[in-house]
């Protein structure tokens, strides 16, 4: 039996100062799933950061390894951060509220800025990575899929994702209350990543006096520069730009501050104390909060704008529920999917093992009869292999029906699969039947079929 | 001395600029039209009502010349305020510009029937000088309440932008730059009518030999100083945003001081 765990933090349970010590980098991404393939061969594993959460999805049998404890460890020890440090920013779910979770995260509903589509990306991302690397498997192999339609289909067949509000948006709202005209007025982009991209697209459209784009690589510089009509700056004369700036976007992917308290503090003379915005949507922060204690500057976080863009989804609770609601169907469905699929070889090898006695008996009692020609044998026994075979599927059909809705278990799984095979002494082969569907799963596409699935055992129903 | 009509008046005047205040800030909690119309069309009526008095205090008087008295001046001053935020309010609005300088309109239009019913003192306008001076006075004074009324905004609208509720419900003030720039304009006009007000008037007393209130040349010179560090700011603009805003805000109060001190300590004659 496999077990799904989830443990993450995200924007409602850590500020911004836990969430960028404990973000991953792609680079940095690819290197922790690698190092628990590593240490944890039999378990799968998919790892989403994104600058507003960090979730580590596990799959593995339900006895084995990692347990949750030594997945705080693992993150703890990646990003050489104690634990206590984080420890109780964490959350951690199991099965069907791991599932609940993934879901509502890849329709962007446990989104700080709901609607916003990026994260369904994100959760590609991190799911193709897991499937390259070879950590995801027959469980979150349609885990996964599953997420991501659920997540398109929210996207569109809801209105949450029309007319949301968009952090840029919102950067440029701030930027009018501070600003009153912005035709003399310079835009620095520092870095050239998606984000700068959104926000240069946003800042483009108020036409300001000047467009500067300064990042380490300055192929990529010019490259969005040439997008908006800006001009590519040497990131090595950031003091130079950040003296004409009147709005800077910071994004880059840099570890530590790209802007220091002292290191403004010096420019504000130079700038002769003109305001400044500065708006750092990088995670891990590219500016020191300390900046925003100085006078005349304005430094906002993507927290900041984000909660500025989660007020305005007040009055959106209709379309959630609208959208909950889907994910709730598919969360059904999928359980539903895994429980059948789980519990189907067992079934089946129930089935067969009830039928092969009932045939038994049938041949014993056929046996038995004497005084019957050919043509009467045969009819005989046509009749009461039917009738055998009706009385197994009647006895049956109950208990199955009960088993495959998966409401009406009340405990996982593994405990029915394990009393099956206790009460009509079924051979272990059922849980390796289980295994090996996975394994075939493994091989396909292994896109859930939910709840109409064809299983093994359709045909005793059908007989029935 | 004012009929017992036009006090009247001023007090329909009054409670028209109030009942349009209010209007205004319940727009705060919902937005509707009629609520905009209905706001505008008070302060319409208040300018209105207030005309009405000056042109009767005028024809009461027997003198077209405005400012003979501190109730007519009161009633100018609060008048050409009025005017003012519904030109801004009309040309380019800046949000809640009304909430911050209609208030000190009222309080205007309350001195003037304050004074119209005690004793309003007449002013001895016997020179043209003398009549600069008053009307040089009083329009700084208009102008350092709007610099008044938009530095206190502008530190409202910086304190929010700091707090990071700037979009969060409540007013949408101006953008600082604007409400900078407004109280740089108002400033820079104010200290102009100021200084020829002061002068004038210093050199009226010479003139005539005549003894000011000591108060009213110490605050005089203390607004004067004060509005001179804020035009400072662009030479050393260590001085602007929120310093320039709390100077404005500084000056705007000694300058009530110094009107108070024209109306309780009139001059007398040397």
């Amino acid at each position: 039996m496999q077990r799904l765990l989830l443990l993450g933090l995200n924007h409602t349970t850590a500020p911004l100062e836990v969430r960028e010590r404990l973000a991953f980098s792609p680079a940095q991404q690819r290197r922790a799933i690698e190092l628990l393939k590593q240490q944890y061969p039999q378990a799968e594993a998919v790892l989403i950061s994104t600058c507003n959460r960090v979730e580590l999805y596990i799959a593995r049998e339900v006895h084995a390894q990692p347990r949750v404890q030594q997945m705080i460890e693992f993150l703890s020890q990646f990003h050489a951060v104690p634990v206590d440090q984080f420890r109780r920013h964490l959350y951690e779910r199991a099965e069907r509220e791991a599932v609940e979770h993934l879901f509502g995260v890849a329709a962007s509903l446990d989104s700080m800025v709901l609607g916003e589509s990026q994260i369904l990306g994100q959760v590609r991302q991190a799911y193709d990575l897991s499937r390259r690397l070879g950590a995801a498997g027959p469980v979150l192999n349609p885990l996964f899929q599953r997420a991501l339609a659920v997540g398109k289909q929210v996207m569109n067949s809801t209105p949450l994702g029309e007319g949301r509000v968009s952090v840029s948006g919102v950067a440029v709202e701030y930027a009018r209350q501070i600003f009153d005209h912005f035709q003399d007025k310079t835009v620095l982009c520092v870095g050239a990543g998606k984000m700068s991209k959104l926000a240069l697209r946003g800042f483009a459209a108020l036409k300001p006096g000047r467009l500067l784009v300064a990042n380490r690589d300055e192929h990529k510089a010019r490259r969005l520069a040439a997008q908006f009509a800006a001009v590519a700056v040497p990131l090595t004369q950031l003091d130079t730009h950040l003296v004409e700036a009147d709005i800077v976007i910071s994004s880059t992917g840099a570890v530590e501050p790209v802007i220091t308290r002292r290191h403004f503090q010096g420019l504000l003379r130079r700038r002769r104390y003109r305001p400044i915005f500065i708006i750092d949507l990088a995670v891990p922060r590219d500016v020191e909060p300390a900046v925003a204690e100085l006078e005349h500057v304005y430094l906002y976080n993507l927290d900041d704008l984000q909660r500025a863009v989660a007020r305005t989804h007040s009055q959106r609770s209709q379309v959630l529920e609208q959208a909950r609601a889907i994910v709730q169907q598919h969360v059904q469905q999928y359980l539903v999917w895994q429980r059948q699929r789980e519990l189907g070889p067992a079934i089946d090898q129930l089935y067969r093992r009830c039928h092969a006695i009932a045939a038994d008996e049938v041949a014993r009692a056929l046996n038995r009869i004497e005084g019957l020609d050919q043509p009467q044998r045969a009819q005989a026994e046509q009749l009461m292999g039917e009738l055998a075979r009706r009385i197994v599927n009647k006895i049956l059909h109950d208990p199955v029906a009960t088993l495959r809705q998966a409401d009406q278990l009340h405990a996982p799984a593994g405990q029915y699969l394990h009393a099956l095979q206790q009460l009509f002494h079924l051979e272990p082969a059922a849980l390796t039947a289980l295994e090996s569907t996975q394994q075939a799963g493994e091989n396909s596409a292994d896109e859930p079929r939910g709840p109409q699935a064809p299983e093994p055992d359709q045909q005793h129903d059908r007989a029935g | 001395m004012p009929s017992a009509g036009q006090i009247t008046l001023v007090f329909v005047s009054i409670a028209l600029f109030v009942v349009g205040g209010v209007i205004s800030l319940w727009r705060l909690r919902r937005e509707r039209a009629w609520q905009r119309a209905a706001a505008r069309l008070c302060m319409w009526l208040g300018v209105l009502t207030s005309l009405i008095v000056l042109v009767w205090h005028a024809l009461g008087r027997g003198s077209w010349l405005p400012l003979e008295d501190n109730f007519d001046a009161l009633i100018w001053l609060a008048v050409v305020l009025a005017v003012f935020v519904m030109y801004v309010q009309r040309r380019r609005p800046i949000g809640g510009l009304d909430w911050f300088v209609m208030p000190i309109v009222i309080l205007l239009l309350i001195g003037s029937a304050v004074t119209g019913l005690t004793d309003p003192h007449a002013y001895d306008v016997k020179t043209i000088w003398s009549w600069v001076h008053r009307a040089t006075a009083y329009g700084g004074a208009a102008a350092f309440a709007v610099a008044g009324a938009a530095g206190a905004m502008y530190l409202i609208a910086n304190h929010r932008l700091r707090r990071k509720v700037a979009l969060a419900s409540g007013p949408r003030l101006g953008s600082l730059e604007r409400l900078e720039q407004l109280t740089l304009t108002s400033v820079t006009l104010g200290f102009a009518l100021l200084t020829i007000g002061a002068i004038t008037g210093f050199a009226e007393m010479i003139r005539e030999d005549r003894a000011t209130p000591t108060a009213k040349i110490v605050l005089t010179a203390a607004v004067w100083l004060i509005y001179a560090l804020v035009l400072h700011s662009p030479i050393n603009p260590s001085f602007r945003g929120r310093r320039a805003a709390m100077l404005s805000i500084l000056g705007f109060v000694l300058m009530l001081g110094v009107i108070f001190a024209v109306l309780l300590m009139p001059t007398t004659g040397g």
